[in-house]
């Protein structure tokens, strides 16, 4: 049987097996070792599996994974981050929209203390949503802004979904989060930009703060919480500064910034029981969650890579239908879009690891680049219906008088800001590639 | 008839694997006859470098390019293979230890009782330093973190240097975020060749090892397997390569030294450097009290020495 | 009977699956404790050899020992497309057939581990490529322990579908939350 039709069979395989709601680590898992089996069972094929898991030993930043996790969860369930609301609610509470404008301020400094959009999102829903509805701002706004701002999680470094790309497409960690940073501040800005038009527009939608209520903030009290903002800023510092100056790694530095983050829950009295055992445990799940996936994702990419499907399928592309490569990078980020959908991040890991990260390279793109394209595309992916965890945290956490159809409505234009943010990381690869070619340049 | 088809893995990444690996498996995918189809895998695809060995005794990769000591092998040799400290002066020197000095019987040896095929080793560049701190005494090793050899780390250990053993594709990285402060893994070639010489400042003249050990292996099956023409095929490209290379290296050791332009030359004083090799002594005497093979391949490495000591320069410029 | 055979099965795997985890979890702070005393050494004194390693050791100790507790817990996420709609009996039916891949997957797994562990025991026991030159079959024979635990807890799982087709007896799918872990 020739490869390229090995290579459709366990691409096929592998979706039938997804679609059968079987965790998603076994459906792919499977594949790749019964490939390598029925592919080279007579010579070894039965170790793949397994070697993965010495790969994914070796690759020292997957230790960042944990850390970060951690310190998501410390943040969230700690409430630690209540006054950084505040903060933002005294100080922009004023302006039209303000209130919603200062929701992605904190979305934006909540996404550079952790990886995920799991904190953003518990953060955004429980404190910074009902405090929105209550000023009479429009649910379909909010809900939109609280989805889209948290999303940021995994573009502003520190970043999760990097890692696991990095150790995937054997990028460096460091570069692939400085080229996140930019992009991530540029759609934040975005969000702001769409913000303050629509709100021009039409003032109800985020009405400023009554007369009253700012005339009871006093001077002092706003002062007083400009500090909370000093919290992120001393983690990140705590995190950045050690690493910066060489005296520590990456993974050294997340360990620190996940004990700093922990140490600032204990000193503000929210460590109690109940916070530090969700935490924990719930860290345990994530981790193995995305550890076990990239172990067969891993296997898979092995079996793939030792296919050479990946050749076959660029000749296909370049020579036998001669399409252009900035042709198909565009057809793969659509089909990517589409595929988001329905599917999840690690889900499509899988499907970005074995096939689109060579293809990509083949074809002569940056693959630092190319990572923050995949991240953006992620982040959409997060909020599209049927499947995405900020639709589904949101779901769950969001007041009776969301309905699923705001939730589902409420993503359109953040969605499309998101696809502009996209297009534009695309035609300007300097967005992304600048600050790492600063930073890392001899 | 369906080809014969064989995966094979280099320990080199894509940049190197390019001059070093690549040239002998198309040479012998030309030259099969349609007979056989090697595919070439580098640094880390199939299985990480680490596991080459046991993968290449199950067959899950049926050849390997490596030194002895990074992919672990479970042989005394081991050690001697990569950079055994200051036992080569030049690249010359390694076909003739092992085909004039009898190194070669040991390596076939040892590697049949393990069920591997050993089928030839040839000389690379030498373990120079490319670091992005200045060293210009032996004291400046102290405290520096480099990415080594598993054997050179150990000896550079007691010069106060700090071996990091990271994968070979993130080793580049690695020094620009400070984790490392350079590596003593090569000679100025694969520097430039690689882009290490895009992270760090200045190379170090002074070696710890005129040229690097490395391997061709096949597991044994496949091996016996083959008919008689393609073995020759094989080993024909396998010569051919290290034909190539030989001169690649040369070559590159000397043009990039003279006017390359990324990396500062510093040296240690010759006669400072002489507690560098005096410590290899040391070492030597230690490793060959490991055992009766090791015994014998450092009394080979002690004969060679001395000829071309009694024969002089240019045999004894490192 | 076979339903008495399975529900101890289920009892005793889940129980020492559940007690493990409970500890593997903080394991997390092992790792923060040997990647801070790298930090510290790394800043004020000399680098050591062995924190990197160790790190990695751990790690794959905590995700491979806690994987199946993390199982337990529902956290390895399903594509709910189509699973999602299901009622908890067709879940139950549409699962018992698909965890017989993973636990396939799973068993080739434990093969691949068992061979490579074996592999660390000869020749006067596999060592780590790296200046500190570790032993590997300690690691190996904790990967090899928590993979057949995983694979004891996929079966299970099974064994909690069977019961569930069987008796109705509410075991899972009622109180497993989707998108629960994240
Ligand atoms: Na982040
Ligand atoms: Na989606």
């Amino acid at each position: 049987m020739p490869y390229e039709l090995i290579a459709l069979l366990m691409f096929s395989t592998m979706m039938v097996m997804l679609f059968t709601g079987q965790r998603v680590f076994g459906a792919i898992g499977f594949v790749a070792v019964m490939a390598a089996i029925l592919l080279w069972g007579d010579r070894g094929g039965y170790d793949i599996g397994f070697s993965a898991a010495i790969k994914v030993m070796r690759w020292y930043p997957l230790l960042t994974l944990p850390m970060f996790i951690f310190m998501g969860y410390v943040l969230s369930e700690s409430k630690i981050a209540d006054d950084l609301y505040r903060m933002f609610h005294v100080w922009m509470g004023g302006l039209s929209g303000g209130l919603a404008i200062g929701t992605i301020g904190l979305m934006v400094l909540i996404s550079a203390m952790n990886g995920l959009s799991v904190a953003g999102m518990a953060i955004g829903a429980t404190i910074a949503l009902p405090e929105l509805l209550k000023r009479n701002y429009d649910k379909l706004m909010v809900t939109g802004v609280i989805q889209a701002g948290s999303s940021l999680g995994i573009l502003v470094p520190p970043s999760v979904v990097l890692v696991l790309y990095a150790m995937i497409a054997r990028q460096p960690v460091g570069q692939l989060w400085l080229a996140g940073a930019l992009p991530g501040l540029m759609m934040a800005a975005l969000f702001v930009l769409y913000i303050v038009i629509r709100c021009k527009i039409t003032p109800s939608l985020g009405p400023t703060l009554s007369e009253e209520e700012r005339a009871e903030i006093t001077w002092a009290e706003k002062l007083r919480l400009l500090r909370a903002g000093l919290l992120p800023v001393v983690i990140f510092a705590v995190m950045m500064v050690p690493f910066v100056n060489g005296w520590t790694s990456l993974v050294e530095s997340s360990a620190i910034g996940a004990i700093a983050a922990f140490v600032a829950a204990v000193l503000k009295r929210r460590m109690t029981w109940t916070v530090f055992e969700t935490s924990v445990r719930q860290t345990l799940a994530i981790t193995c969650m995305f550890m076990w996936i990239i172990l067969a994702a891993l296997a898979f990419g092995a079996v793939f890579d030792g296919l050479g499907a990946v050749k076959a399928i660029e000749d296909l592309f370049t020579e036998k239908w001669g399409l252009n490569p900035w042709i198909i990078l565009i057809l793969m980020q659509l089909s990517f879009l589409l595929m988001g959908t329905f599917l999840d991040d690690t889900a499509m890991l899988v499907i970005v690891a074995p096939l689109y990260v060579p293809l990509v390279g083949a074809l002569g793109f940056d693959l630092v680049w190319y990572g923050v394209l995949y991240t953006i595309t992620c982040q959409i992916a997060y909020m599209t219906p049927p499947f995405g965890y900020n639709l589904f945290l949101m779901r769950a956490m969001a007041p009776p008088e969301i309905t699923i159809r705001d939730i589902y409505r409420s993503i359109i234009p953040f969605v499309g800001v998101m696809i502009l943010a996209l297009a534009l990381v695309m035609i300007f690869p300097q967005i992304a590639l600048w600050l790492p070619s600063q930073v890392y340049g001899n | 008839q369906e080809p014969i088809r064989w995966r094979f893995q280099t320990y080199a990444g894509a940049a190197l694997g390019e001059q070093v690996t690549k040239p002998i498996i198309d040479y012998i995918n030309a030259n099969a006859n349609g007979e056989l189809e090697v595919e070439l895998f580098y640094a880390d695809q199939i299985v990480p470098t680490g596991e080459l060995f046991q993968a290449l005794q199950r067959g899950t990769i049926d050849g390997v390019h490596s030194d002895d000591d990074s992919m672990a092998s479970p042989t005394p040799l081991r050690v001697f293979g990569g950079y055994f400290p200051f036992a080569t002066k030049h690249i010359l020197d390694v076909p003739v230890l092992f085909n004039q000095y009898g190194l070669a019987d040991i390596w076939r040896d040892e590697y049949a009782k393990v069920g591997v095929q050993w089928l030839s080793a040839a000389g690379q560049d030498p373990c120079n330093f490319n670091t992005k701190k200045e060293i210009t005494s032996v004291s400046d090793l102290d405290g520096l973190k480099l990415y080594t050899f598993p054997t050179a780390g150990r000896f550079l250990a007691q010069f106060g240097v700090v071996p990091v053993n990271i994968p070979y594709e993130d080793a580049e990285v690695a020094v620009q975020t400070g984790e490392l402060d350079g590596m003593a893994w090569s000679g100025i070639t694969e520097d430039y060749t690689v882009g290490w010489a895009d992270v760090t400042d200045y190379f170090l003249t002074n070696n710890i090892s005129g040229a690097w050990i490395g391997s061709f292996f096949v597991n044994q099956e496949r091996w016996a397997e083959l008919p008689e023409h393609l073995k020759s095929v094989v080993m024909a490209g396998i010569e051919a390569g290290h034909t190539y290379r030989n001169q690649w290296y040369w070559g590159g050791e000397a043009r990039l030294r003279a006017t390359g332009d990324k990396l500062e030359l510093r040296s240690v004083p010759a006669d400072e450097w002489m507690q560098v090799e005096e410590a290899a002594k040391t070492f030597w005497d230690e490793i060959a009290q490991e055992g009766e093979v090791h015994q014998k391949i450092v009394s080979i490495f002690r004969e060679y020495n001395s000829v071309i000591n009694q024969a002089g320069a240019p045999y004894t410029n490192g | 009977m076979l339903d008495t055979a399975m529900r101890k099965y289920v009892r005793w795997v889940d129980a020492f699956n559940y007690g493990l985890g409970r500890v593997i979890m903080f394991g997390i702070f092992v790792l923060m404790g040997i990647l801070l005393i790298s930090s510290i050494n790394k800043t004020f004194f000399t680098p050591t050899l062995w924190t990197l390693e160790m790190a990695q050791f751990v790690m794959v100790g905590y995700y491979i020992l806690g994987g199946p507790f993390a199982m337990q817990m529902g956290a390895n996420v399903r594509m709910d497309l189509l699973y999602g709609e299901l009622t908890p009996r067709k879940k139950a039916w549409t699962d018992s057939f698909t965890v017989l891949f993973l636990i396939a997957y799973l068993g080739v797994l434990l093969w691949g581990g068992i061979d490579s562990t074996i592999y660390s025991f000869q020749y006067g026991g596999e060592r780590s490529p790296s200046a500190w030159r570790p032993y590997l079959w300690p690691i190996k024979t904790i990967m090899c322990a928590g993979i057949f635990l995983m694979l004891l807890q996929a079966i299970s799982e099974l064994f909690k579908d069977i019961l569930f087709i069987r008796t109705g007896t509410p075991v899972r799918h009622q109180n497993e939350e989707q998108g629960d872990a994240l």
